[in-house]
């Protein structure tokens, strides 16, 4: 997909302006975070399931590189062909590849965010073989030609009237509706029909067991378990991170995934399978492809700081409270994540050139680290993605910024110089005050002043008053 | 227990420092008399947070020096508290002389409402104020210090003061530093919020326990609502005086 992370501000200011999108959002974090809190609570001790999680995830991305061989052994003997991709390209032509050999000129998909990454469906596209997204939301920005505007929700900003056009165009709607049901069940017809003639299903992966082989996959249309069962070849593509130890910690962060995902206690799907199907089975695939994509994880994993990046489970609990996303919404994230997650993900995958407003549009308030069950502390990488950026630049220029951080320094380590800078700086701030308060004022700061007033700095400082006086007041000493 | 020592931050040196005023006063009529070493500077939190690093770290290893050797070192401010409490010792991480210096210091740094709370056990501060207020959670206060009960405990103490809660009186209310001004048309849009929240709310003041959030509250409604006062808790707690500000 195209990556747009450059165009963070241009991006975030044109959806400021959509007025529907700007009062969904502000209606989404207050409604999901009461759900999210209620629903938490059916743990008897939700602190400590969270926690449970955050030990499990840990575990398995320390563990990753002998867990995926392990993975690999037991879906292999359970009758799945598992494929290693180094990246992207790879990915897609190994997906190609299996498409053409079966002469395949259509798929179906369940929502993939690593297929999001790699681009597959204009991969697929431009080789004449027509990808259909089945998930609802993801067949709406699909077919609207945008990007996920939340991870979990992927067209959750998009109206009814919006997608009403959009489906008696594309997806054969006969009578003009609004009604989510009506719009609901024209998709359901369209796609049935993608299903019943599908040969090829390609699925995402959200739990890979490393003891059983078993792919694992959550959802509430439906629509994977059609991918997993209806067509005869089966692919189901994942990055490495996706694996975890056992079935009984995966169903642990099954409960812990669902509840911070969507608030509810299970998926209304949940799809536990273990190979293609076997002669006594009623359904399933003939045949099971398993593409563990690395496009970056590698290099993630034997980074320090940034192998804490490769536990996220995606369930999307950062962007449902994070205070910018509620503001800005999930496209200027400019990539296949968006939210704190995003945030994180899309300067580790993409490197920091292009991403440098993702790690520097933060409040560092830490609302995403608190309620990341796979313990994740999203404001420590992007303080480290700030520190990273910092020190590329200085080698290459002397900017404004870096060198009032130098003299900053210098100051900071000598109270002397740094009262002596302070009774330089102090009348020149002053020199844009009025009746106390600084209303406007040129330079890097100009931004403050749209819609903020600044006190003027002062005449005599905390420390000017205590020697003056303040010292000389105490009774006790 | 040795003495209390200040920690004022140069948000509330240069551009508060009737907090810091106000800070003393407090004390004082709790019966604590605290010190105040001229040499500080900054803690260094804005150098971290923009990624200069060595610089954060030229400021922690001057504060260390400083304060080195006090007891008690309390401040009007829970981000500057959290980053020698927290983020000192990872900073200096590479140092170990310096990080033990540094961890060692970190049990000694205390948040004021954190102090008088739960170290002196003082939920009264002996102030007055007649009226209704409401309470802003700052992030790292919250988030990062967990302290939440204290200041809302300090504020119903207080006689004739009704405590009303707010709305989304968690929710960050866009300063984060240098965000405030680099992604201003987001940051705005924060606060427009929680002055929306705290209008709702009826409250006669808002309290804030954070010089940061306070410069970002304050200066919004310096600007839109002129009329609602927003007051950083220790000045709450101390009441008005003389006009110190300049």
């Amino acid at each position: 997909m195209k990556i747009d992370t450059g165009n963070f501000v241009r991006n975030a200011k044109l959806e400021m302006q959509n007025q529907y999108a700007r009062t969904f959002l502000s209606l989404l974090p207050p409604y999901i975070a009461a759900r999210r809190v209620k629903v938490m609570g059916s743990f008897p001790d939700p602190a400590a399931a969270q926690e449970l999680s955050r030990a499990i995830r840990a575990e398995a991305v320390a563990r990753m590189p002998d867990l995926l061989e392990e993975f690999e052994k037991n879906a292999i003997a359970a009758g799945a062909r598992v494929l290693w991709a180094r990246n992207a390209a790879e990915a897609n032509e190994m997906i190609l590849s299996i498409a053409r050999e079966r002469n395949v000129t259509m798929v179906t998909k369940g929502k993939s965010m690593i297929s999001e990454e790699t681009g597959l469906n204009d991969a697929l596209a431009r080789e004449g073989i027509e990808p259909f997204e089945t998930d609802l939301g993801e067949f709406i920005a699909q077919q609207l030609g945008r990007p996920p505007f939340h991870i979990v929700g992927p067209a959750i900003n998009v109206p009814v009237e919006e997608v009403c056009d959009l489906f008696m165009k594309k997806a054969g709607m006969q009578e003009e509706t609004t009604d989510p049901v009506e719009l609901g069940y024209a998709a359901r017809l369209f796609l049935r029909d993608k299903f019943r003639r599908a040969r090829l299903g390609i699925t995402g992966v959200n739990m890979a067991v490393a003891d059983t082989g078993a792919i694992i996959n959550v959802e509430n249309e439906g629509n994977i378990r059609f991918n997993k069962s209806s067509p005869r070849t089966q692919v189901s593509v994942m990055s490495p991170e996706k694996v975890v130890p056992t079935t009984t910690d995966a169903l642990h962060l099954l409960r812990v995934l669902c509840r911070n995902c969507t608030g509810q206690s299970i998926s209304a799907y949940v799809s536990i399978d273990r190979g293609p199907r076997e002669p006594a089975e009623i359904d399933g695939p003939e045949e099971l492809f398993i593409i563990i994509v690395d496009n970056g994880r590698s290099r993630l994993y034997h980074d320090p700081k940034l192998r804490e990046a490769l536990r996220c489970i995606r369930c999307g609990a950062c962007l449902n409270l994070c205070p910018v996303y509620a503001k800005i919404g999930g496209y200027p994230y400019g990539w296949a994540y968006s939210g704190p997650m995003g945030q994180v993900l899309n300067p580790a995958l993409l490197g920091l050139e292009e991403t440098g407003d993702l790690f520097k549009a933060c409040t560092l308030c830490g609302t995403c680290r608190e309620v990341c069950p796979a313990g994740i502390d999203h404001p420590a990488i992007f303080l480290h993605y700030r520190a990273l950026e910092v020190k590329r630049k200085r080698r290459s220029s002397g900017r404004w910024e870096a060198i009032l951080f130098g003299v900053w320094g210098t100051a900071a380590a000598h109270s002397a110089v740094w009262r002596f800078l302070y009774r330089l700086a102090r009348p020149v701030l002053a020199v844009f005050g009025k009746k106390g308060k600084i209303e406007a004022m040129p330079g890097p700061f100009a931004g403050w002043f749209g819609a903020r007033d600044l006190p003027v700095p002062a005449r005599r400082t905390f420390r000017d008053q205590w020697r003056e006086s303040l010292s000389k007041q105490g009774g006790a000493s | 227990m040795g003495p209390v020592s200040l920690f004022i931050p140069c948000t509330v040196d240069f551009m508060m420092p009737r907090v810091g005023v106000a800070t003393v006063r407090l004390l004082r009529r709790l019966g604590i008399e605290p010190r105040y070493h001229e040499q500080q500077t900054c803690c260094g939190q804005p150098a971290m947070n923009a990624g200069y690093l060595d610089r954060a770290r030229k400021a922690a290893k001057h504060f260390i020096d400083v304060f080195g050797d006090d007891d008690v070192i309390v401040s009007p401010s829970g981000s500057c508290t959290a980053m020698v409490k927290y983020h000192y010792p990872e900073l200096l991480g590479g140092e170990p002389s310096w990080r033990r210096r540094a961890e060692d210091l970190s049990e000694r740094v205390f948040e004021l409402s954190q102090y008088l709370v739960d170290v002196l056990g003082i939920e009264d501060g002996g102030g007055v104020f007649d009226g209704t207020v409401t309470y802003h959670e700052s992030c790292q206060i919250l988030r990062r210090l967990g302290v939440s009960r204290q200041p809302k405990a300090l504020i119903e103490q207080t006689r004739g003061t009704t405590f009303v809660p707010m709305e989304q009186a968690d929710t960050c209310c866009g300063f984060g530093g240098e965000f405030s001004y680099r992604y201003a048309f987001i940051s705005e849009e924060m606060v427009r919020d929680k002055i929306g929240h705290y209008l709702d709310s009826g409250a006669d003041l808002l309290v804030v326990s954070e010089p940061g959030c306070l410069l970002n509250i304050a200066g919004y409604l310096s600007r839109n609502n002129p009329e609602k006062r927003a007051l950083h808790l220790v000045e709450f707690l101390a009441g008005p005086e003389t006009d110190e500000n300049t």
